[in-house]
């Protein structure tokens, strides 16, 4: 059996990908078809979060998910995450906190951070930020440039 | 990850002739997949045919005054974050917040984690303590049994071929209380857990042991010990005492028997506790 075409709007714009198979995860139609590489492949089993996209506005991890299973949604990657006025106080709060050391978690954690503030707006504390990043690993241990990023995300949300 | 092909139906008749065209070790059922992928993955299953849920009209939440009816493919996140839920049936607000983190929660379902029946599953001791049913659909129609009667062993239930999880259904609101030991706090499976629950309608309690093999499980000699509404000291120790000898307390890659049991006593003494003091507590 042929697989269906994969109709998707990827950061504003719309795909329509042929011969996508059923076992195909979104990360790596992400990364490999759409050579959108800023979301990382960590751990793939969901236990790293360094793939965390969203779709329709909620994050979810694209390496437990199957392309498919987001035909019709949209989606948007690190690549696109500026563009969004929350998103882009999120990067701006990264890069303010000096919070990366290698870089490889932090567009999960822009992703995850993005998505907590845009969908639970300003009623979360800065802990329950924090504790709502608990799935996102950075191997580096840098959590406490991270968290005073989340605090300064948080701060520039609420101004 | 060997290839299959993906199958999208658009309705509940389509899903279940979609199953039925496979031998049952042939198909796998895909509702959030947080858990199938990796069996998938690790070629533990290695299925012709995926049949998705997405389209099907399941992502419910209903109260009835303090009965609950969750839909089975109802993310996980959208039942934690339903507004009534920490007041009423404070132990299943716990124990899915305890399922991976956020993003795996918005994708992840109730049907799935009861489906996938995984003995370290935080959902199923506390549909144990919440005497839970489900209302099952397949071939032959549909019928509705107890969670305990659904779990039959790790990895096993007694759903039939082509039949699939529709909804959930907790009969009353319940003080109640979830609690877990992990090795670490966030996105990690429990060692061990306990789950406590009050009936106001049956003036009694229901303890269940989670994270133990082969399935979580109801301890009624914990339950029977702890007798009334407000148990006194010496009860509770009983009923601590009664739970951390139950056989399901053993040593297994995950932990040893003696931390278990432990540990189980001072979560359930604790679990206890929070039940009584929770508002809408009994006595």
């Amino acid at each position: 059996m042929t697989s269906p075409r994969l109709a998707v709007t990827v950061n504003g714009r719309p795909y329509f990908l042929d011969g996508v198979p059923g076992e195909e995860r979104l990360l790596d139609t992400l990364r490999w078809r759409l050579g959108l590489k800023g979301t990382k492949e960590g751990c793939r089993t969901g236990g790293c979060g360094a793939c965390t996209v969203l779709v329709g506005g909620a994050s979810v991890l694209s390496c437990l998910t199957f392309s498919h299973e987001v035909d019709g949604e949209e989606v948007t990657t690190i690549e696109a995450v500026g563009a969004d006025p929350i998103g882009r106080h999120v990067q701006e709060a990264f890069r303010s906190a000096g919070a990366l050391q290698c870089g490889y978690c932090t567009p999960g954690f822009v992703m995850a951070l993005t998505a907590r503030l845009k969908v639970d707006g300003r009623a979360v504390p800065v802990e329950g930020l924090l504790e709502g990043l608990g799935e996102n690993l950075c191997r580096c241990t840098g959590y406490a440039a991270i968290a005073r990023a989340v605090a300064e995300a948080h701060r520039r949300v609420n101004e | 990850m060997p290839p299959f092909d993906l199958v999208t139906p658009r309705s509940v008749e389509e899903a279940i002739a979609a199953l039925r065209a496979f031998p049952p070790d042939e198909v796998a059922v895909l509702a959030g997949g947080t858990d199938l992928l990796l069996d998938l993955e690790g070629e533990r299953a290695d299925p012709r045919a995926v049949v998705s849920l997405r389209k099907l009209p399941w992502r419910t939440l209903d109260w009835n005054l303090g009965a609950l009816t969750v839909g089975s493919t109802l993310s996980l996140r959208a039942l934690e974050t339903d507004p009534e839920l920490p007041n009423r049936l404070p132990a299943l607000h716990d124990a899915v917040r305890a399922i991976g983190g956020i993003a795996l929660r918005n994708r992840a379902t109730v049907g799935g984690n009861l489906g996938r029946s995984a003995p370290a599953s935080d959902l199923i001791p506390v549909l144990l303590v919440l005497d839970a049913e489900v209302d099952l659909v397949g071939p032959d129609g549909e019928r509705r049994m107890s969670v305990d009667r659904f779990v039959l062993g790790s990895r096993r239930t007694a759903l039939g071929r082509a039949e699939l999880i529709r909804s959930i259904r907790i009969p009353e609101a319940r003080p109640s209380a979830y609690l877990w030991q992990r090795v670490r706090p966030a996105n990690d499976i429990s060692q061990v857990a306990v789950a406590v629950a009050f009936s106001p309608a049956h003036r009694s309690w229901r303890v269940a042991l989670g994270g133990v093999p082969p399935r979580p499980t109801r301890v009624p000699e914990a339950e029977a010990a702890l007798a009334g509404a407000r148990p006194s000291a010496s009860a509770l120790a009983d009923a601590g005492a009664r739970l951390a000898r139950h056989e399901a307390l053993v040593t297994d890659r995950r932990a040893t028997d003696e931390y278990r049991r432990t540990v189980a006593s001072v979560l359930f003494a604790r679990a206890v506790r929070a039940t009584i003091v929770r508002e809408g507590g009994p006595g």
